[in-house]
């Protein structure tokens, strides 16, 4: 059971991951061994393929949304059990600004690896990154940027969240195509990821499992 | 001997007239069905008042009728000027010309080699280097000045152009501020607003958003252009398997209702307006979902683009001969050469970022400049074919040299190698021997040197000097040294 829910994240079937896991927990296997030996034990494989260049982005993505789908049973269940996420994520893309693809990539990869991700949309203003945090408390908060013209605005949500006392509550990663480490480090920003795929391992080395 | 500028291709085709009235179809379709996205609310005024109907709050069905008209009402020829008339484009039909493009935010510095940001003087000096280049056509700003505010941008990379090279200026805008101040800095430059409508020494660039977007703020500066008279192109930007189909016809048919929706509202703002139909189109990478400056497929797109923009009979704003190569290097050269030559022979009017760039067109190189102006030597001497006039066939001299003698001396050879050879600046043809004496230079090093001395050497004619002066005292945040806009 566990192995056909393992191959159906493999191959994207999000529905079928969704039914084997709706009968695993019937069949009385306990939430936190479906997550770790057949959904996480899943998302490792395509994260090795695609580290290899075997796995293309949109094979990636479907295994993604089947863990996603998966994660939607299994998460009530390991909350009752008093299991964690793997951490919560508060991302947009920055003020005027309307390219959310790179984004999206970015939420679905994390939603794979076990966050728990607000996606606060498209030309999203300082106030209300700083609102997001402030309400839901996110070990993370990212903002992505196409432009150049708009990447300029991520130091002024930094600036917000040092004026709203809460800087130091949270990690602030960034994307997007114009942005690079040396920007990332200038600003005062926490990480810099180059794609969906580092945006992840970055994600996991600033939110240590605990 | 220069490849002439401007010539007209015959075009290579990569669809045949079925496949081109299918292509069509599709488009139509796509406007109408699925309609487009539009966020400027002057754009969307102005679709509405053609007969566009909403299907949401944001998509309008933009019906067939109103397009085909557009395409009537726009003109098939568009001449961009240079400052110097020689450097003029006559955009129509299967013309080509080929120039730089951007825009870019690194460069590799020409003395060090390091990557670094780019600034306003690399705005102009490229400028300079571009001048001396033969095939490079015209001076598309390639380049972000980092050190600039935001609102001195527009300004600034249009003068360090306009002082720099006589070629023709076409740039992006940055804001509508930005916008006004250019277009008042070329109305100075040119003689008036009349002046720079009859001889538009800049032209502009207002992308759509794929998946079938247009934006408030382009939308916006696409009417404001439109509304001025003066030429723009308005291209689209598809990243075939994110932003369209995977598939080249099916990206194909999402860039044009993109950029044919452009030409819509520009056709309203102003029947008859000068517009460019545009494409920067490309395929994605796979492997990260990113976009590709260097694929083999991009030239196909470009190409096929090319045909049906023919088939429009509208001009074409292209894209090709860029590289993901993080440096001048072998896979730069195939890269830049293989969709150089696709687009070129395909008979596309206005090719950029042709010239410079490199890494996904997000850095350039000075040297590359100067490679790239030797590959689109040998582009625009492909793009020039084969002549079959009885001169050229030459019988009187194979008679007169006839079985065993040699062509070295004839008339026929001395009349005609200069125009039937292209002759090389960068690339190495010596014999080993005489490599080795000159230190064995390798490509990269043979360019930086000839850019090197090129920006030495060449000075280009500035702007005259009370113009100048006006326009420094006018516009206050005007930030490059003097001597720089006078070399």
């Amino acid at each position: 059971m566990l192995d056909d829910l393992k191959q159906a994240v493999l191959e994207g079937e999000q529905e079928q991951a969704i039914e084997l896991t709706q009968k695993a927990l019937e069949g009385g296997t306990d939430a936190s061994t479906i997550l770790n030996d057949a959904l996480i034990a899943a998302m490792d494989i395509v994260g090795a393929e695609y580290e290899r260049g075997d796995r293309y982005v949109p094979e990636m993505l479907i295994s993604a949304e089947a863990m996603k789908g998966a994660m939607g049973i299994l998460r009530p269940k390991l909350t009752e059990a008093g299991v964690k996420s793997r951490g919560k994520i508060v991302l947009g893309t920055v003020e005027g600004d309307l390219h959310d693809i790179g984004k999206n990539l970015v939420t679905m990869m994390l939603e794979g690896a076990g966050f728990e991700v607000e996606d606060l949309g498209i030309e999203v203003p300082a106030k209300q990154f700083v609102d997001a945090v402030r309400e839901h408390e996110p070990e993370i908060l990212g903002m992505s940027a196409l432009l150049t013209t708009t990447m300029v605005h991520m130091p002024d949500v930094i600036k917000a969240l040092e004026e709203a006392g809460l800087r130091d509550k949270v990690k602030v990663i960034l994307g997007g195509a114009p942005v690079t480490q040396e920007y990332a480090d200038k600003i005062g920003a926490d990480g810099y990821a180059a794609d969906a795929a580092s945006a992840v391992d970055l994600a996991k080395r600033l939110v240590p499992q605990g | 001997m220069p490849e002439l500028p401007g010539l007209a291709a015959k075009p290579f085709r990569l669809f045949t007239q079925e496949e081109v009235d299918k292509i069509d179809r599709a488009v139509m379709w796509t406007l109408e069905e699925v309609g487009i996205q539009v966020n400027s609310e002057r754009a969307r005024e102005l679709l509405m008042k053609g007969g566009a109907r909403p299907k949401d709050d944001s998509t309008l069905s933009v019906p067939e009728g109103l397009v085909r008209e557009a395409v009537e009402r726009a003109p098939s020829r568009v001449v961009l000027h240079g400052r110097d008339e020689r450097h003029n484009l006559e955009l129509e039909d299967a013309r080509v010309y080929f120039g730089t493009g951007g825009t870019v935010l690194h460069t590799l510095d020409l003395d060090t080699g390091e990557r670094r940001p780019t600034t306003l003087l690399d705005i102009a000096r490229v400028g300079r280097l571009v001048d001396a280049l033969e095939n490079v056509h015209f001076y598309l700003l390639p380049l972000y000045p980092n050190e600039l505010a935001k609102d001195d941008v527009d300004v600034n990379r249009f003068y360090a152009g306009l002082t720099n090279t006589e070629k023709h200026i076409m740039g992006g805008i940055y804001s509508p501020e930005g916008l006004r101040e250019a277009i008042a800095l070329a109305e100075e430059v040119a003689g008036g607003a009349e002046a720079l409508r009859e001889r538009p020494i800049v032209s502009f660039i207002t992308c759509t958003i794929a998946p079938l977007r247009i934006d408030a703020t382009y939308g916006d500066f696409l009417v404001e252009i439109a509304e001025r008279g003066l030429p723009v192109a308005i291209p689209s930007e598809v990243v075939a398997g994110v932003t369209g189909p995977v598939t080249i016809s099916g990206s194909i048919v999402v860039q044009l209702a993109e950029t044919l929706a452009g030409l819509t509202v520009a056709q309203m703002a102003n029947p008859g307006t000068p517009v460019l139909l545009g494409t920067v189109s490309t395929v994605m990478d796979p492997r990260r979902a990113g976009y590709l400056s260097g694929a083999v497929e991009m030239g196909l797109m470009q190409a096929g683009v090319a045909q049906m923009a023919q088939h429009y009979r509208l001009p074409l704003y292209a894209t090709a001969g860029m590289s993901d190569s993080k440096l001048p290097d072998a896979q730069a050269g195939y890269e830049k050469a293989l969709t150089a030559l696709l687009v070129g022979l395909a008979g596309a009017n206005f090719i950029h970022d042709a010239a410079g760039p490199l890494e996904f067109c997000m850095t350039a190189a000075y040297e590359q400049y100067v490679i790239d102006d030797e590959i689109l030597g040998m582009v625009m001497r492909a793009v020039r074919g084969v002549e079959v006039s009885d001169e050229a066939l030459g019988l009187d001299a194979i008679a007169q040299v006839g079985p065993g003698g040699h062509f070295l001396t004839n008339p026929h050879t001395l009349e005609h190698m200069r125009s039937e050879l292209f002759t090389p600046r960068v690339s190495d043809r010596d014999l080993r021997e005489r490599w080795e004496q000159n230190g064995a230079p390798n490509t990269r090093t043979r360019a930086r040197g000839i850019a090197k001395q090129l920006l030495a050497e060449h000075r280009p004619p500035g702007l005259p000097e009370a113009t100048d002066r006006k326009l420094r005292e006018r516009f206050s945040k005007i930030a490059l040294p003097e001597e720089e806009a006078r070399p």
